[in-house]
């Protein structure tokens, strides 16, 4: 998420290490089966962003990014994040909603949220999920990801970045899942996209997730798993053993990875999340 | 530009010329079960089985071939060469791809394809549901966005689920782009099932909810566009015939609408005509209020009686008429719907549904360049309220006769006050009042619109009414006299505008009997009045006390009136009206005012005069009489109450103080006039002063100006002035409002410094009750004698002026001096 990414679909041969290999890429359906370890998961956080509508997210849970950041935060990113319940609030129905608005604000021409869990909460290892509905249409770029906790003391991207899931609005019916880390950040990110050949993912709610354990970091959409990478996978070191992570949520607009909102881009554009599950190994 | 290219036109000529480009007719076996083969392809690199393909008419039928050599994938395209303009074989590219035994698309919502151009155009219109002429379940997009790479197209289906049996598989229609050919290609060709087009979102009457008044019997078309999101997150509208809409009426015994989306009114009252596609409510609506059966003119119209050698007829019973080309053009956007019905043996213009309609007479135009006046009477059965007006243009082809440019017009628009429901309204106007008219040697058009869905028209013609004002009309050339000068709190104006004017709620009310124009004389807003019996001005939202005023003003013209009365109204202190001397209701009428014709005449009244209005605190109309009864035009301006005590008017001077008598200089001692040398002043306004003080001029004279006056200190303390040989001190004072206007003089004595009244040996006195008439020039010569206090006169130092009522009066003073006799 952080910065510029190269679409590399990742080999295929990463599935190849579970039973299933009948699947095509492209063509990887839903409710096609997949035969995966029996993995037990107890719940150690969550926010089901339950309470009233235009309520702002538990700040025990969640800290607010505000601002255009430094260079579009990293990105050229066009959007100006705010803690206004106009982007960041409750919907009274038990979802948070990241809005983003075509408004002229603070010198931007966009406003959205970004929230995270910094010094709120930091895990390593474990289940990380979030079921969300996306924003659509160019330049729409919500994401749901992980930062390393010591991101101050050794700076990105040595500290490491997980994308459970990013998303180009110009492509609604595909998602992409990424790791970050020295000497392979940004473009040279490690990365896999999942295409729904036959439905889009601001048309109802999924479910994205990675499973992550010492050495290995798997990504799933609705529990299917379409990539696992491992320090085999990485030109550089593996820092995703070397400190805990927090979460991040936000939709930014335009920047390097997705290309600029154009005029015909449908505003508001809202990023509706059911809830946020961390979990740890039983 | 594009040239517009009408595609449904070129349906119904159907000469089509089918070419047959393939072979591969599927044979349908008789004997199955009506259904239809679910074939998705259309073209991929050939005609799929059974498609025909056949140009449409008007078009280059050789605009179409199949390419083998530019191929987004595979063997073949589809190339589409765009012929040049004024290309002899045709000049538009256009055809309709379709299968005789019809295909099941309905497990499909898009048909797709890839198309590039040799350059970069909007192609006017893709689509599919054209099968030669029968085009039931047509969808298009139009102006696609075309360039040199392939780019791939979606055009959604609507609802599917109707398309079970479709012939139509693909069309398309485009002219010449810059003036130049060019060519498409189209590849790829297939209906599609895709997830990834969503959201469709259906809307009717451009997605608004729009009224429309109508009577039983007329008739409406509902159409629909039809919005998806694509796959690239982007929305795209297509146009969707009606079949694909399930339109319904709130109330089908007032309207129906079948399925084609015509709508009909069957009877009086309310109805709403909405749709759906599927689930899903398309935005917009058509609300009909019917008034029910139609209603015609009881009469006919009024019979011209203009001499026939003075007229040029487009439309009457009465004179010959120019030969028109049309009463209805059906122009594009036009509701418009027309006949000709008759009233008592009288043919008269029905139009329904009005919303905009020509009457053309181009074989030949007309010449009225002799011509001074347009006449037209119309009827309508609607509400004429506030709001309601009928436009009537006039268009000259100018000298080349032709719809070129350049063209000349005026509109006029009738307000709502000159409108009457259920009567015959004369529109007489003088073809002054279309300026834009600059030439009227080739009248081609007259346009009628506005916002009365229904208007019977009648006697449509031109005439000289004999006036010599070669155009002209009997107005004035001038403007009404300029009301004077007033301060605010001494006039009520209703229309003027030297004044602020108040609230009228209007200048004709519905019970008046005269038509009504605001209009513009030399570049003055003036209201005119004509066949005017009588007219009446209500200001009821907003009721007048005028007990601070004294009279009445109202400036009149009249060309023809030979008697102008007025009457004022007032409706008393409960405000209500309860008509003449009922109740609390006073009034007066001014009879038989004979006015001068052709000048504008001023009348001012006093309200005494007015015996019957006893009341008038809550005055609410203003009614105006013209005779001979409904056959006088007036012109008024200038109407609003004033308080004429003060006789100038005004809260200032117009004229300067009389000028001082000349005098040797050793006799004058001067503080302020420009007869004398003055003397050196230290202040005109001391800061212990409590007034608010100007140099003002006034006629061109410098003059000291006091408002908000208590008292004001003027002051030579620097050099004091030593007025012990002079025998009088003089000022010249105007105030408007000053009830009380005093003056004192300081002496600081011989030690020339301030102690304060009669300490030491400061000495003073004042001049009291003075009380000068206000608004004019008020000269006070006070021997020195009388300024009994003021012992010393050898250090003057302090002039004090005092006005009452306290801090709230004016006083404009001139030619202050000491003099000797």
């Amino acid at each position: 998420m952080n910065l510029l990414h190269k679409a590399t679909n990742h080999p295929l041969f990463q599935i190849a290490c579970f039973a299933v290999l009948a699947l095509s890429f492209s063509n990887c359906e839903l409710d096609e089966e997949q035969q995966l370890e029996n993995r037990s998961w107890t719940l150690v956080w969550s926010d089901e962003f339950e309470g009233a509508a235009g309520q702002a997210p538990d700040p025990n849970n969640w800290a607010y990014d505000i601002g255009t950041g430094i260079n579009g935060w990293g990105n050229q990113e066009t959007q100006y994040y705010t803690d206004r319940p106009e982007n960041v609030s409750l919907d009274g129905n038990g979802n948070l909603v990241i809005t983003a608005l075509r408004e002229t604000f603070g010198g931007a021409s966009y406003t959205s949220g970004r929230i995270n869990t910094k010094n709120l909460f930091n895990q390593s290892y474990g289940r990380f999920e979030a079921r969300m509905i996306t924003p659509y249409g160019p330049g729409l770029w919500p994401a749901f990801w992980l930062l390393g906790s010591n991101i101050d003391e050794v700076e990105w991207p040595q500290c490491g970045e997980i994308d459970v899931m990013e998303l180009r609005g110009q492509q609604p019916n595909m998602i992409a899942g990424s790791i970050h880390g020295p000497g392979y950040s940004a473009g040279d990110a490690i990365t896999a996209s999942y295409t729904s050949p036959d439905s889009r993912f601001d048309e109802g709610y999924h479910v994205y997730a990675i499973e992550w354990q010492k050495g290995q970091i798997d990504f799933f959409v609705d529990d299917f798993l379409y990539q696992t990478i491992t320090p085999d996978d990485v030109d550089g070191e593996w820092v995703f053993d070397d400190s805990p992570f927090y979460m991040l949520l936000n939709v930014a607009i335009g920047g390097e990875y997705v290309g600029f909102a154009i005029p015909q881009t449908i505003f508001p554009q809202r990023l509706i999340v059911d809830w946020v599950k961390v979990f740890e190994k039983s | 530009m594009k040239t517009k290219f009408n595609y449904i036109l070129s349906f119904f000529s159907l000469a089509l010329l089918l070419v047959v480009l393939t072979a591969c007719e599927r044979e349908i076996d008789e004997f199955q079960p009506a259904t239809f083969p679910s074939i998705a392809e259309v073209f991929i690199d050939d005609f799929s089985p059974g498609l025909e393909y056949a140009a449409f008419g008007n078009t280059d039928v050789t605009a179409f071939e199949v390419d083998r050599d530019i191929t987004y994938q595979g063997e073949a395209s589809m190339r589409i060469e765009v012929p040049a303009p004024e290309a002899p074989e045709g000049a538009f590219a256009g055809g309709a791809y379709f299968v005789e035994g019809g295909r099941d698309l309905s497990s499909f919502n898009v048909l797709t394809f890839w198309a590039r151009a040799s350059k970069s155009a909007l192609i006017n219109e893709v689509g599919f549901g054209n099968y030669l002429g029968a085009n039931e379940n047509v969808v298009i997009l139009n102006n696609i966005a075309v360039n040199t790479n392939w780019k791939k197209y979606y055009i959604p289906i609507p609802d599917p689920s109707i398309l079970t049996a479709e012939r139509g598989m693909f069309n398309y229609a485009e002219g010449h782009e810059d003036n130049e050919g060019y060519t498409i290609w189209f590849d790829e060709v297939q209906f599609e099932d895709l997830g990834t087009v969503t959201r469709m979102r259906p809307s009717i009457f451009n997605g608004e909810d729009q009224t429309q008044t109508a009577e039983t019997g007329a008739t409406f078309m509902a159409s629909g566009t039809v919005t998806f999101n694509l796959p690239n997150g982007l929305d795209q509208s297509i146009t969707a015939s009606n079949t694909y809409f399930n339109y319904t009426s709130s109330d089908p015994s007032i309207a129906v609408v079948n399925e084609n989306g015509q709508i009909t009114v069957l009877d009086a009252g309310t109805a709403t005509i909405t749709a759906t596609i599927g689930e899903v409510e398309a935005q917009g609506s058509l609300t009909i209020n019917s008034t029910g059966e139609v209603v015609l003119p009881a009469t006919p119209a009024p019979t011209p009686m203009v001499p026939a050698e003075d007229v040029i007829s487009i439309y009457s019973n009465v004179y010959p008429n120019e030969p028109l080309d049309f009463i209805n053009g059906f122009w594009e956007g036009s509701d418009t719907q027309s006949e000709e019905v008759q009233v008592n043996g009288d043919d008269i213009i029905r139009y329904t549904q009005l919303n905009f309609v020509g009457i053309q007479f181009t074989s030949p135009t007309i010449d009225i360049s002799n011509m001074n006046r347009v006449h037209l009477d119309i009827w309508t059965p609607d509400g004429t309220g506030p709001g309601s007006e009928f436009k009537v243009l006039l268009e000259d082809l100018g000298a080349d006769g032709t719809f070129d440019q350049p063209n000349n017009n005026h509109e006029v628009t009738i307000p709502a006050s000159n409108l009457e429901t259920g009567e015959w309204v004369s529109i007489d106007l003088p073809l002054t009042d279309f300026p834009g008219l600059t030439t009227r040697s080739n009248l081609a058009l007259v346009v009628l619109s506005g916002t009365l869905p229904n208007v019977f028209v009648d006697n449509i013609y031109f005439y000289d009414d004999g006036t010599g004002s070669g155009g002209g009309d009997d107005m004035p050339e001038m403007a009404a006299p300029t009301p004077p000068t007033r301060a605010a709190g001494d006039v009520i104006s209703l229309f003027s505008e030297a004044y602020d004017d108040v609230l009228v709620d209007t200048w004709r009310a519905d019970f008046s009997q005269a038509v009504f124009e605001d209009v513009m004389i030399d570049g003055n807003a003036t209201k005119k009045y004509s066949a005017l019996d009588f007219a009446g001005v209500e200001f009821t939202s907003n009721q007048l006390n005028v007990t601070g005023m004294t009279h009445f003003h109202i400036d009149m013209w009249t060309p023809n009136a030979t008697e102008f009365n007025f009457k004022l109204v007032d409706f008393g202190p409960n405000g209500m009206f309860e008509g003449p001397f009922v109740e609390d209701d006073t009034e007066h009428q001014i009879d038989n005012i004979n006015p001068a014709q052709g000048e504008w005449v001023s009348y001012d009244l006093p309200l005494t005069d007015f015996v019957g209005l006893t009341n008038l605190t809550n005055l609410a109309q203003l009614i105006l009489v013209g005779r001979p009864l409904a056959a006088s035009t007036v012109f008024v301006d200038n109407v609003y109450f004033y308080n004429d005590e003060t006789m100038s008017g005004g809260d200032e001077p117009t004229m300067a103080a009389p000028a001082p008598p000349a005098r040797a200089a050793e006799d004058v001692i001067s503080l302020f006039s420009d007869a004398y040398d003055d003397v050196a002043v230290d202040t005109w306004r001391t800061e212990w002063s409590m007034a608010d003080f100007e140099d003002v001029m006034v006629a061109g004279n410098a003059t000291k100006k006091y408002s908000n006056l208590d008292f004001v200190g003027i002051t030579t303390e620097m050099t004091t002035i030593d007025a012990s040989g002079m025998t009088h001190f003089h000022i010249d004072v105007w105030t408007p409002n000053a009830t009380e206007f005093n003056f004192k003089i300081v002496d600081f004595g011989p030690n020339g410094v301030f102690e304060g009244p009669f300490v030491e040996d400061d000495t003073e006195h004042q001049i009291n009750n003075l009380a000068p008439p206000q608004g004019q020039w008020i000269s006070y010569d006070v021997p020195l004698s009388d300024f009994e206090g003021l012992t010393n006169r050898t250090n003057l130092a302090q002039y004090i002026l005092v006005g009452r009522p306290e801090l709230a009066s004016t006083a404009f003073v001139d030619n202050i001096y000491f003099y000797s006799e």
